[in-house]
């Protein structure tokens, strides 16, 4: 029997006394596969999603990949502690958009699919968010010159040169793909595998060479 | 003072009180000290000690939670320090919680401030450069801000003398406008600096120059410190000792000589003004964990506790003599607010050393130092100017990644060396204008219950004059060394972001338009001597903290001296 339906045994037990409310937080704490454990944002089918799709952006070729490098669970932790609450929305529908289109396409959960299956989905992904991020940098563009023109004949006329203040960064919407690449990207080189193995990592160097011979094979510095 | 417990004021006096424990705080205390006066140096912050306190020094990149990140949370309680890339999770202890501190920004001006001992000696970039008589003359020259009272002659005994103690290493170059020090040897540039170097001096036939960072860093073993060993991770406190910092440098010095009380979490909060002597007879602090108020006395006081807040300090020791802020009948306290401008430039791909590698972590880049304004150089339609920092670097961009690209052929490809880059990223100066400028705002208080700093400050026509040629000269000093897809970029540049803020409390000539004289010393309180970056009179293009410990050794001996005198 699943958590789910022994809670719900429970309930009727109890004479049906629990409201749905009650019911969901039991569920909520009992840490079940569908849902996530009090304190995190991700179910636990969730965390095993985030790390497959790590090791499928970085897998393992002649190095370990990002599931040995123990990426998904940091990629859970940074999205949880350095992430605003739209960011982290984002990341979670991402994840339930993977598994609904994964369910669609080839009647599978995610994990379930095959190498070739994987690459199809992962693809379709990254070019569904380069298509949607180039619209939105058009339409930011488009904006910003319309700004520009408005703040340039402002400007003319009240006599002001160009400011210098530093250009607000871009605020593209939060998008799931890039949000784990960069954090797979991330947590990856700077693991002890990804820094150590597939990078070289000299902890002390204890000198500087400015103009050294490139050995075949030389790793890039970690 | 009839009721006056005489013991506890002499318990609480000393030959010299220093107010502040960065750069030129550190300064202060060792010369002091080894003159033979006893002093007590007051830090705000909590005291961090050398290599025991450097928590992050030795860990891993692995080790950090957030890999360097900063999480929601810190965002929320540093508002003003995330602002630009300092904050980090590698060193986040060393900055302040803005919500402690807050002040007026009536216009925006990011300011970074570390509490502690050490100050931000601990943060520092390092890069030491020399002002010359270019810098000293500039104001006499075009007519902005007031003349220094000293020229170079006045203080090139006195750079050799804090260079040979801190240990900056670099190349002598000969040139005018950046003289030459007591150098370690200098660090390595790499083949594409090399080859970039020898285009740009041969191009303009030694008319620009360019040289390795002149750096606070031990390329030797020196002092009893060890040398660097290429980890750049500066930032963090060195466990080697191996570049120049209060912990490091001066505080061990000052220690030595058993003359030294040092006490943190002591926040001044006024410098006590005696009409009868016209002195300063000591200070009130703020214990800054139990908010208690003590006071301490002493003959001589050294004001350095970083440029803004030793004009806060100064501006909020009022007295029926000085209404407005101590020592400042002349009204210029507060005003003439400077920081170099930055963020803008060019950078491009070398091409032809792509089987030409680095081994170790250079914490420095090369210098091209300011050619504008001077010698033959063409009509420029601003004053002053500006000097590059920057370098090569071979990491792992390829060009040839797609945007957004992923899987093994893509991590194989992110773990080989990539193309390398050169790039030049101007510091401008900024000129002494009278209404950039900071007062004491009485609307909000801080955690411990002072009124806060407004801060009105902007650039200004000449500075953005200037930014155009820093991004044209950077591009084409570029192209001329043959660096391919050359971009400039100008990410803009707001007041304190340089952390080289400066000027609010200078040295002039004439106590009606200035604030210290030639010696640091204030105009109108001859016992108060404030040598750091507020004592500025103009900014120059160069990293000012080693113009700050020549100006703070040489105001020690001419206090220590007059002291002797009896005229203090």
């Amino acid at each position: 029997m699943d958590r789910r339906a022994a809670v719900k045994n429970m309930a009727f037990l109890m004479g049906g006394a629990l409201s749905a409310t009650t019911i969901g937080v039991f569920l909520d704490s009992c840490n079940s596969p569908s849902t996530p454990a009090s304190g995190s944002l991700f179910t636990e089918n969730q965390l095993l999603l985030i790390t497959g799709v790590a090791d499928l952006i970085i897998p393992t070729t002649s190095t370990p990949g990002a599931k040995a490098a123990g990426v998904g669970p940091f990629i859970a932790l940074m999205i949880k502690d350095c992430y605003p609450a739209d960011a982290q929305k984002a990341f979670v529908k991402g994840l339930e958009d993977l598994e609904k289109q994964s369910k669609d396409k080839f009647s599978k959960a995610f994990l379930e699919l095959s190498p070739d299956q994987h690459k199809q989905i992962m693809d379709e992904l990254r070019e569904k968010t380069l298509a949607d991020l180039k619209v939105e940098n058009d339409d930011l563009e488009r904006k910003r010159v319309e700004q520009e023109n408005d703040i340039s004949k402002k400007s003319e006329k009240d006599g002001l040169a160009n400011s210098m203040s530093p250009k607000a960064p871009k605020q593209t919407l939060p998008r799931f793909f890039p949000i784990i690449r960069d954090l797979t990207i991330l947590g990856y080189f700077t693991s002890e595998i990804g820094a150590t193995k597939a990078m070289a990592f000299v902890e002390i160097p204890g000198r500087y060479d400015g103009c050294t011979d490139l050995k075949p094979g030389q790793k890039v510095w970690s | 003072m009839s009721n006056l417990n005489t013991k506890a004021v002499a318990n609480n006096t000393y030959d010299a009180i220093v107010v502040g424990s960065g750069i030129s705080g550190g300064w202060a205390a060792k010369e002091l000290t080894e003159k033979g006066l006893k002093v007590l140096l007051l830090e705000r912050g909590r005291n961090i000690e050398h290599l025991k306190d450097y928590t992050t020094a030795m860990k891993k990149p692995w080790e950090f939670e957030h890999r360097g990140k900063i999480t929601e949370a810190q965002k929320a309680t540093h508002p003003v320090q995330i602002r630009d890339y300092p904050y980090t999770e590698f060193n986040e202890s060393f900055w302040v919680d803005d919500k402690e501190c807050p002040y007026t920004e009536v216009k925006r001006f990011d300011w970074y401030r570390g509490f502690h001992v050490g100050g931000k000696s601990l943060m520092w970039g390092r890069q030491s450069y020399r002002f010359s008589d270019l810098n000293f003359e500039d104001n006499a020259k075009d007519g902005h801000g007031v003349d220094w009272p000293i020229r170079y002659k006045d203080l090139s005994a006195w750079y050799d003398y804090v260079e040979k103690f801190a240990g900056i290493s670099g190349q002598a170059e000969n040139w005018p406008a950046l003289p030459d020090g007591q150098f370690l040897p200098p660090m390595d540039m790499n083949c594409v600096e090399k080859d970039v170097k020898k285009r740009i001096e041969d191009k303009w036939k030694k008319e620009r120059i360019m040289t390795i960072g002149r750096v606070a860093n031990l390329t030797v073993p020196h002092g009893g410190r060890g040398q660097c060993q290429y980890r750049n991770l500066c930032s963090r406190g060195c466990p080697f000792g191996a570049y120049f910092s209060t912990q490091s440098s001066t505080l061990p010095a000052a220690v030595a000589t058993g003359n030294l009380t040092l006490r943190p979490y002591s926040l001044v909060n006024t410098i006590i003004y005696d009409k009868e002597t016209q002195k300063a007879k000591g200070v009130v602090v703020i214990d800054s964990e139990t908010k208690e108020s003590i006071e301490y006395y002493a003959k001589i006081v050294f004001v350095n506790g970083s440029t803004l807040g030793s004009t806060f300090l100064l501006l909020n020791s009022t007295s029926e003599e000085f209404p407005d802020g101590l020592g400042n009948g002349s009204g210029e306290l507060g005003h003439n607010l400077m920081d170099h401008h930055f963020r803008c430039g060019a950078s491009g791909r070398a091409e032809g050393f792509d089987d030409k590698y680095t081994y170790g972590k250079r914490a420095n880049g090369i210098y091209v130092p300011r050619y504008q304004n001077m010698g033959n150089d063409k009509k420029r339609d601003y004053v002053r100017g500006f000097g590059y920092q920057g370098g090569a670097s071979r990491g792992n961009w390829h060009s040839e990644v797609a945007e957004l690209a992923f899987g093994g052929d893509f991590k194989d490809l992110m773990t080989v060396p990539g193309a390398w880059t050169m790039g030049l990223g101007g510091f401008g100066e900024s000129l002494p204008y009278h209404e950039n400028r900071v007062y004491i705002d009485k609307s909000k208080k801080d955690k411990w219950g002072q009124p806060v700093l407004a801060i009105d400050c902007e650039f200004k026509d000449n500075e953005r004059k200037m930014r155009i040629d820093m991004m044209d000269d950077a591009a084409e000093m570029l192209e001329a060394s043959g660096i391919k897809d050359v971009k400039t970029y100008d990410n803009g540049s707001i007041p304190g972001m340089a952390i080289h803020e400066m000027g609010t409390a200078r040295m002039g000539l004439d106590p009606k338009t200035s604030v210290l004289n030639k010696w640091n010393q204030m105009h109108e309180v001859k016992n108060v001597f404030v040598t750091d970056g507020s004592c500025m009179t103009s900014a120059a293009c160069q990293n000012p903290s080693l113009t700050y410990m020549a100006l703070t050794a040489r105001a020690c001996d001419f206090a220590v001296k007059e002291l002797k005198a009896g005229n203090l």
